[in-house]
């Protein structure tokens, strides 16, 4: 009797703990990259429609830097940027869709934070985009910095972080201003257009969206300064380091391909070089694909179907793009910006 | 045979040079100068190539002009994050080298003497030709250097974005004038190229 209720005992510890140990492994996920090799395509979280970052036509056709990213990733999995899967997601659900492995990756205009790294159990990989806040008035005022606005009636969405952006950046420079706030961006910019306001301020990548909207998009110009820190960046969940590390050296692969003066349109070329470091981002030295888990020429795929970083910011959201954001800190480090990626060797 | 296959390559040479010549006519001249056109001062340039000031990280002291060939873009560094930019149109040929150069003279609407190999290259180019509106190097000239390369202006706006020069980089008329007299004589200038493969 006793030996039988040790054994019991035994039993139900060693069933606890199987159940343990099988919880603890489903909370982690490792298998990402597996799972999306079976399934043959990449979901990837977007934005329902944000122009130049990720937007449907009426036929359903996906545009836009954050979409480019998407199928960047797919081109490298499966030399086709067609088997990436847009899933539209609001901003209320996007990580936990994430979590919930509804997707495999969230390439939708994230700002990367600590909170968000931490308490959601999530990782941003690398910065796709350098976004933070900034200013836009009359061209016709002839300023150039952001330090001339003192006294400036400033137009802004209330109860955002840009209205307290707004006011410590005022504040920190002793200079004053009169806050006009519009519930919706709609009103902020219909009320800057009627000449209510001085400047209008939201994140860069917001200005130039909203000067399309404005009577007369040429009058109006935005200013080099900001103000803020908006580093926009995929996301995938911790703890699998393998698809991690897919998502941020397809990021990687694509600003060393512009710096090395490589582009969908000389990659043959690029294939016969004999430079060390295109060599090894084109694959014909060392294994730099493999070890990643995917092919030699993963950087190849990436870019003959998508581009390098500077050829999709400049179709989606640069000078080919309606919207024509200068590079600002999203040219590469050594041609006046930050972009800068880790070297592939 | 041989005298058959000799007539099919020069066939096909004939064929080849008078497609070219279609071509060359069919775009405006390959160089894009044409010495006697009046600059249109009311040409609109695209956003990319209008004056402004834009953020810049840079080691390079305030001054500085930096030519970044690929990007079409002139760079005069203000310091602080930022540089004024202007558009510009570069060199097709001539100007591949890159590093640092100085301003050694500057002039205003400069005469044009095109040098010798541009005019092996394009002999129905002026010897000599006066400086004023009709004259392709604009309003103003920023000699580099002791080459024959200089930072100009245009009577062609509408080349500016483009890769049609001899060599020059060229901005609108208002543009060169405005950065004439924000630079000295003595002025560095570096030169970027894009990386070869």
């Amino acid at each position: 009797m006793r030996t039988f209720r040790g054994g019991l005992t035994i039993g139900l510890a060693v069933a606890v703990l199987v159940a343990a140990a099988a919880i603890t492994y489903e909370r982690y996920d490792t298998k990402t990259l597996k799972r999306t090799m079976r399934r043959g395509e990449v979901l990837c979280g977007v934005n329902k429609g944000l122009p130049g970052f990720s937007n449907p036509d009426d036929k359903g056709n996906w545009t836009g830097f954050d979409v480019d990213f998407c199928r960047a990733v797919a081109s490298a999995i499966f030399d086709d940027p067609s088997k990436a899967k847009f899933v539209p997601l609001d901003a209320s659900e996007r990580f936990k869709e994430l979590q919930n492995r509804k997707v495999d990756i969230l390439s939708r205009n994230s700002t990367w934070s600590m909170s968000r790294e931490v308490n959601y159990d999530l990782y941003f990989p690398a910065v796709a985009y350098y976004d933070g806040q900034g200013f836009m008035l009359p061209r016709a005022r002839k300023i150039d910095s952001a330090l001339d606005l003192n006294g400036s009636k400033v137009c802004v969405q209330a109860d955002t972080t840009t209205a307290l952006n707004l006011a410590d950046y005022f504040r920190t420079n002793n200079m004053t201003y009169t806050e006009m706030k519009f519930g919706k961006p709609d009103d902020v910019v219909k009320a800057y257009d009627s000449g209510q306001c001085d400047t209008l301020t939201s994140d860069a990548s917001q200005l130039y969206a909203l000067r399309l909207k404005l009577s007369k998009p040429n009058d109006h110009m935005i200013l080099a300064d900001i103000i803020s820190k908006e580093p926009l960046a995929p996301v995938v969940r911790q703890r699998d380091d393998d698809w991690m590390m897919i998502v941020k050296w397809t990021l990687y692969a694509m600003i060393n391909a512009e710096e090395l003066g490589v582009t969908s349109k000389n990659i043959d070329e690029a294939l016969k070089s004999k430079k060390p470091e295109v060599m090894r981002l084109v694959g014909t030295e060392g294994s730099y694909g493999e070890d990643l888990g995917l092919t030699k020429d993963w950087a190849v795929r990436i870019i003959k179907h998508v581009g390098n970083y500077g050829e999709v910011y400049d179709r989606n959201v640069g000078a080919d793009s309606k919207l024509k954001i200068p590079r600002g800190m999203n040219q590469l480090w050594n041609a006046g910006g930050v972009q800068y990626a880790p070297p592939i060797r | 045979m041989t005298n058959f296959r000799q007539m099919i390559w020069m066939l096909i040479a004939a064929f080849g040079l008078a497609l070219s010549s279609v071509q060359g006519h069919a775009q405006s001249r390959p160089d894009a100068d044409e010495p006697g056109l009046i600059a249109d001062d009311g040409y609109q340039l695209d956003p990319e190539w209008q004056k402004q000031v834009v953020y810049y990280r840079s080691n390079e002291a305030p001054g500085t002009i930096i030519v970044a060939t690929a990007e079409r873009h002139l760079y005069l560094v203000q310091g602080n994050g930022r540089a004024l930019r202007y558009g510009i149109g570069v060199g097709r040929e001539g100007f591949q080298w890159q590093g640092l150069v100085t301003i050694t003279r500057k002039a205003e609407w400069p005469d044009w003497v095109p040098p010798p190999e541009m005019i092996a290259r394009q002999p129905y180019l002026p010897r000599f030709m006066a400086g004023g509106p009709g004259n392709p190097l604009g309003a103003r000239a920023m000699y580099l250097g002791t080459t024959v390369y200089r930072i100009h202006g245009t009577n062609r706006p509408d080349t500016i974005g483009t890769a049609v020069s001899s060599g020059c980089f060229r901005l609108v008329n208002n543009d060169v004038a405005d950065l004439y007299n924000r630079v000295p004589v003595g002025t560095k200038v570096i030169i970027r190229q894009k990386p070869e493969l």
